[in-house]
């Protein structure tokens, strides 16, 4: 399994509109899981990614536990022009943060 | 006689200011309680039934229409072989959409991610959850105050909430 060390954004312009795809690097430890020796491994998860567009906000998604480990989203901006800034960033219940930015192909 | 109308008058006005204050007031507050918050939901979050979760992050959790959102097929699958990871992609045609919610009922913590759009999102919306035991998995979708969900069971060889 390939380690994956940092976040990845992808944003393309497709029929008019902008797809973004994010894939963040967080581990997203429940904290029911257990590690070798059988304790429990704290939480640690991202709780809030927010999404910008040329210094606009236009998504905040609340992450739970249940968000798989190496969160990955997809979703649509209406419009956009290519060289537009897509900026993400993200905090998880430890404070860790995380931002990642590209242009729109 | 004319000193006491006036007197009357006033107070009336009076009332009627304070009172469309308070309105607007209030009215402001519940339009923006999530932005004036801007915190992580934990009720929602450690919230143990969907209604519960449903309750703490919308204030309700009863369901107005079931046709106007949908998964797409095979995502969530029916059949998933690792729960740690399930994809899921929903899609709906509904606008002004204020909130969308993705649940794994038999999950611990039921609420997997809560999604606040603006006006410049477009579904649908991809992701991936985990998913701990055979469980329906549901979207819920909160649009001019209502709420419209829709439901797949998913089954998993491996559990995936560890």
């Amino acid at each position: 399994m390939g380690v994956i060390t940092k976040d990845r954004i992808r944003a393309k312009l497709k029929l008019g509109d902008t797809t973004v795809r994010v894939l963040l690097a967080h581990p997203m430890h429940t904290g029911r899981g257990e590690n070798e020796d059988g304790d429990l491994i704290p939480a640690e998860f991202v709780q809030d990614f927010r999404c910008w567009r040329n210094e606009v906000e236009v998504l905040t998604i609340k992450c739970g536990t249940a968000t798989a480990k190496n969160p990955y989203f997809s979703f649509q901006l209406v419009g956009g022009e290519r060289g537009d800034r897509i900026t993400i960033r993200w905090v998880d219940n430890l404070g860790a943060k995380g931002t990642a930015e590209t242009t729109v192909k | 006689m004319v000193d006491s109308v006036n007197q009357q008058r006033r107070s009336v006005i009076k009332g009627a200011i304070s009172a469309s204050t308070l309105a607007l007031v209030a009215a402001s507050g519940l339009l923006l309680p999530q932005r004036l918050l801007a915190h992580w939901p934990s009720d929602a979050f450690n919230a143990e039934t969907v209604e519960d979760a449903l309750l703490a992050l919308v204030g309700q959790a009863e369901i107005a229409d079931d046709t106007a959102l949908r998964f797409k097929v095979g995502s969530p699958p029916s059949y998933a072989v690792n729960g740690a990871s399930v994809p899921i992609e929903v899609q709906s045609d509904l606008a002004n959409i204020e909130r969308v919610a993705v649940l794994v009922a038999k999950n611990p913590s039921p609420l997997a991610m809560s999604i606040e759009p603006t006006a410049a999102l477009k579904l649908p919306f991809k992701s991936m959850i985990k998913i701990a035991e055979d469980s329906d998995v549901i979207a819920v979708i909160r649009a001019d105050g209502k709420l419209y969900k829709t439901t797949r069971f998913v089954e998993v060889d491996i559990g995936g909430c560890a």
